[in-house]
């Protein structure tokens, strides 16, 4: 089983940390690098700043865990999503952009990968576990619009990362689908 | 029969609402405005809220088991 975490940004960093005991090899995809502030949000630690995320998560892994991770440092774009999605039994997206989720979505169901999404909300009051289904992205307000970078929505990022990551684990125990919305006060299982 | 789920301010419940045909998102914005000020949401009582409060949220529409369920929830664009 090869999962491939689409974005490892607050949300995905997260959930993979929670997937860690998994019987599955984890594959990060993000282009992006750690910065001094995503330490607040994001599960990464100050050694890795500097560092990819993809990169920095993978050796995180290896040396917090033990466990082996494979990381790709780059764009998910259309085309390298065959490459680096192709091999995938399962690919999860926490992307932060709508492009992006539709490219990954349109990967998915042209190549009849299951896919699962995980989103929040800006203010970090609310997000959404959902298969893809029954998914319709949602446009950030403003291209490039931040959410949570002093860590103002780690509990909500907790709630949901680890809600994804039990979804994950119902999947890969009996194939299940299970969505859920997470307010600040309640996981709901959905209907689907 | 419908069930409408309203999401806000990080609190979520459930609302039974009683449909004549299909409704657009406009409309079900509008109901819950209205169900809202009303107290009509367990645990969502808003009496002064205001009228464009739900204007840039979602809504989703999923048959189920138990009927229609709605929900009406803020734009989740983020992740990473």
């Amino acid at each position: 089983m090869r999962i491939v975490f689409c974005g490892v940004g607050a949300l995905g960093s997260t959930a993979a940390v929670f997937c860690r005991n998994l019987e599955a090899t984890l594959c990060f995809v993000d282009f992006d690098r750690v910065e001094s502030k995503n330490v607040l949000a994001q599960a990464y630690v100050k050694q890795s700043i500097g560092r990819n995320k993809a990169e920095a998560l993978k050796l995180q892994f290896q040396n917090f865990f033990g466990v082996k991770a494979e990381a790709f440092g780059v764009r998910l774009v259309a085309d390298n999503a065959e490459a680096l999605c192709g091999t995938a039994d399962l690919l999860v997206d926490c992307f932060d952009n709508k492009a992006s989720r539709e490219l990954l979505s349109g990967f998915a169901r042209k190549a009849g990968k299951p896919l699962v999404h995980a989103a929040v909300s800006g203010d970090g009051t609310f997000g959404i576990v959902r298969w893809d289904e029954r998914f319709v992205p949602d446009a950030e307000d403003q291209a490039g619009q931040a959410t949570c970078e002093g860590g103002e929505h780690l509990p909500l990022i907790g709630l949901l990362g680890t809600t994804l990551a039990r979804t994950l684990q119902d999947f890969l125990k009996s194939g299940v689908r299970r969505d859920a919305m997470v307010s600040l006060n309640a996981v709901t299982p959905t209907a689907g | 029969m419908a069930i409408l789920n309203i999401t806000y301010n990080g609190q979520s419940a459930d609302c039974p609402i009683e449909l004549d045909g299909a409704v657009s998102d406009v409309d079900v914005r509008r109901i819950a405005v209205e169900l809202v000020r009303s107290g009509g949401v367990a645990g969502l009582h808003l009496a002064q809220l205001r009228d464009d409060a739900f204007n840039h949220y979602v809504v989703d529409r999923f048959d189920s088991p138990g009927g229609l369920r709605i929900y009406l929830r803020p734009k989740v664009p983020f992740g990473a």
